[in-house]
């Protein structure tokens, strides 16, 4: 009986609607193709709806002029392009979201330290403020800070304007209002921009020598000292080459002008840039500090036994055991809060800052047709995030290998 | 945000299925077979368009809202108003958000060839002027040298304010803002020392604020630029801007003929215009509107003078003497024969 059962054919194919291979491969192509179709039917919609109302759908409005003028940039020319608006936006943007990540990075860190303080005050206190400002929309703080503080806030009027003079000299430092703020900057003289250069030169000696100290700690044991030597390196060249060059730089003070409206030379910061640049690295700031809180804790607690068992200080436990192991934890979630904070810089235009999404708005307003401004506008943002990803990659990846 | 709808209502743009409105019926069919009139306007400027704690709307575009409503329609009260911001109102009418756009737009070429759309009858002429404390002793625009100067965002004030400034050499700084319920503190706070607006809204604004006993406020002589505001809507359908405009120019035609809401309804004399006008032997001049369209709006709505005189005067402006008097008194508002 058992001599008539054939064993089934290994070779033969099973029919092509039960074919594995073949189903992954179709069912791909056709989720491609349904996407695709998706984004033609509705690009296709906005072409044909656009031309309908006799709307052009191209880009030439970016080489008229804006006609209008920017918020605080009084050297903006009405007659220069949108492009130079486009311009000015990123550099408003940028700027907030430099400072701003720079200023939460640092409040985060030592919030997110204090957490985990044995200091029952400290602890509680960073504890009420990760708290709060996790809690609060980022619009609403911004909206809070500026109105609060400068608009209904202490500040005189710019007229009154607070002036602070250096001792002994009737030299002003200083200027506060409700408007802006003037604080000492740089003037360039003849050989500034020889002298930037030159700075850059000293940041490359003094690398080279951190650079060699390194390897002398290394091959002899004795001590580096090479933040010592490098710092002393920069200062020494940086103090030489200002002298050689003729004092490239000088302090440009603040001044209130003659009718007491603005503020003439130094460096000028107006409230809406302060609103969201405070207001946006506090809010961060609580979640860096939830992410430095968590990165410390996962670090096995075997390490700081050990440290502890070396006989390291608090300070050194964290410096070179614990703090090390916590960032390579820490930074790829930290890269987000970043990319999260330069996208909440579009909310800057409730105080009236001129950053990009503001300016965008009052190019749509003013006639110049929106399909296109918003797709720069996504540009520009996308430009803004992969650079940011990129160079914390960059960050990211060093300190994984520095481990393994 | 409010703001944002713009965006959204590029996206509705982007969405709208191909059919809309030319598939062969107007807007007008459409719209009297929906039964109700969707009418974009403002809801924050006082004598224009505002909302009561009880969600009314009543204002001068209001009105003229309900008034188009009357003449589509038949029925003042079938208007559904859809408040927008200066940036989203257009998107709005080009999407089919809205039927037409009473919200204080100024009617400027740009605006004509580029955004797609229809400017209408002017209902209201208007101009920009230039508000400050009365404290500051400002009273020419070379007073506001470096002078922050508060502005609404996405207005054609920007525009204006820029242009003739820089063509008087006077450096100025904007301060902008998103709406009037942001601006007004910071002006009255003193971090913008001027308020620039469509000098109807600076007077409604000057009157709130010095009940509210603030302080004491100046609007120069001054006027910097021409607004005319009036009715706007979408390009591509002449059987609805007809529809609308002439809605829109029977409160003025019943004016000149000295109909008002009362007596429109009761004419009995014998010029034949006016008999006309509130459609005696169902006089039709073929505009697709039902004969009564004049009375249905004038006896719901009012002549040019009442609804003037309901929304306008109290905010501090007056009628006779101005470019919205009627031209036989030496006024702009002259509407064609009603033959």
């Amino acid at each position: 009986m058992t001599a008539d059962v054939k064993p089934p054919e290994v070779e033969s194919k099973p029919p092509i609607y039960r074919d594995v291979k073949f189903l992954r491969t179709a069912g791909q192509i056709f989720a491609v193709g349904v996407v695709a179709l998706i984004v033609f039917f509705l690009l296709n919609n906005l072409v044909t709806n656009l031309g309908r109302r006799n709307i052009g759908t191209d880009f030439g409005f970016l080489n008229r002029p804006t006609q209008f003028q920017i918020p605080y940039h009084q050297g903006f020319n009405p007659r220069s392009s949108v492009w130079g608006m486009v311009f000015v936006g990123i550099k408003n943007t940028f700027l907030a979201g430099l400072v701003g990540i720079a200023l939460a990075t640092v409040i985060g860190v030592v919030l997110g330290i204090a957490r985990l303080s044995k200091n029952w005050l400290v602890a509680r206190f960073a504890e009420v403020y990760v708290e709060f400002f996790r809690n609060i929309p980022p619009l609403v703080i911004i909206i809070f800070f500026g109105f609060a503080v400068f608009t209904f806030g202490p500040f005189p009027i710019v007229e009154e304007s607070w002036e602070y003079s250096l001792p002994g000299t009737d030299e002003t430092f200083l200027i506060i209002n409700n408007d802006r703020w003037g604080i000492p900057s740089f003037f360039g003289g003849d050989n500034a921009v020889l002298f930037w250069f030159f700075v850059v030169f000293a940041l490359i000696v003094a690398w080279v020598v951190w650079w060699y100290r390194t390897k002398v700690n290394e091959q002899t044991g004795r001590p580096h000292h090479r933040a010592l030597w490098a710092l002393g390196t920069f200062v020494g060249l940086t103090v030489v080459g200002f002298f050689v060059l003729g004092t490239p730089l000088s302090w440009s003070l603040p001044r209130i002008s003659e009718n007491r409206r603005l503020i003439v030379d130094g460096f000028i910061v107006n409230w809406g840039y302060i609103s969201v640049t405070v207001a946006l690295a506090l809010y961060t700031a609580s979640h860096i500090a939830e992410i430095v809180r968590g990165s410390i804790l996962a670090v096995p607690m075997g390490q700081t036994e050990a440290a502890n068992a070396l006989a390291l200080s608090g300070f050194q436990r964290y410096r070179f055991v614990v703090l090390p192991q916590a960032m390579r934890i820490a930074v790829p979630p930290i890269i987000n809060q970043f990319l999260n904070l330069v996208k909440n810089t579009s909310l800057a235009t409730a105080v009236g800052y001129a950053d990009i999404t503001a300016l965008t708005k009052t190019s749509i307003g003013n006639g110049r047709p929106a399909p296109q401004s918003i797709v720069i506008l996504m540009a520009v943002y996308l430009l803004f995030s992969l650079s940011i990803s990129f160079l914390l990659n960059i960050v990211n990846r060093r300190l994984q290998i520095a481990g393994r | 945000m409010k703001r944002w709808l713009g965006v959204i209502a590029a996206l509705a743009l982007v969405a709208t299925a191909c059919g809309g409105d030319d598939g062969g019926d107007g807007l007008l069919q459409t719209v009297q077979d929906r039964g109700t009139l969707a009418c974009g306007v403002n809801e924050t400027l006082p004598g224009f368009g505002v909302v009561d704690e009880a969600g009314a709307y009543s204002g001068f575009d209001i009105d003229f809202c309900r008034a188009v409503a009357a003449g589509v329609l038949g029925d003042a009260n079938a208007v559904e108003f859809v408040p927008l911001t200066a940036e989203a109102r257009f998107t709005a009418l080009q999407s089919g958000e809205v039927d037409v756009l009473i919200r204080n737009t100024t009617w400027t070429a740009t605006r004509d060839g580029q955004e797609g759309v229809n400017f209408l009858f002017t209902t209201f002429y208007d101009g920009q002027g230039m508000m400050v404390p009365a404290s500051s002793g400002i009273t020419d625009l070379e007073g506001l040298a470096d002078a922050n100067i508060c502005v609404l965002s996405g207005t054609t004030t920007e525009l204006n304010l820029t242009a003739v400034l820089n063509a008087r050499g006077v450096p100025f700084n904007p301060v902008v803002f998103e709406d009037n319920t942001q601006l007004r503190p910071a002006y009255e706070e003193g971090q913008c020392q001027a308020w620039t607006s469509d000098a109807s809204q600076l007077a409604a604004f000057k009157a709130t604020i010095e009940s509210e006993g603030g302080d004491d406020q100046f609007i120069l002589a001054e006027i910097i630029s021409k607004e005319p505001l009036g009715p706007v809507v979408a390009d591509g359908d002449t059987a609805w801007a007809q529809a609308v405009e002439w809605s829109v120019m029977a409160p003025v035609q019943a004016w000149e003929f000295g109909l008002d809401s009362g007596s429109v309804g009761s004419y009995s004399g014998d010029n034949p215009n006016v008999l006309n006008f509130v459609g005696d032997g169902d006089f039709d001049p073929g505009l697709s509107l039902s004969p009564s369209f004049a009375v249905d709006v004038v006896s719901q709505v009012g002549n040019y003078e009442e609804i003037f005189t309901r929304n306008i005067v109290p905010i501090g402006l007056s009628l006779a003497g101005s470019p919205n008097d009627l031209w036989t008194n030496g006024g702009l508002m002259y509407v064609p024969p009603y033959r």
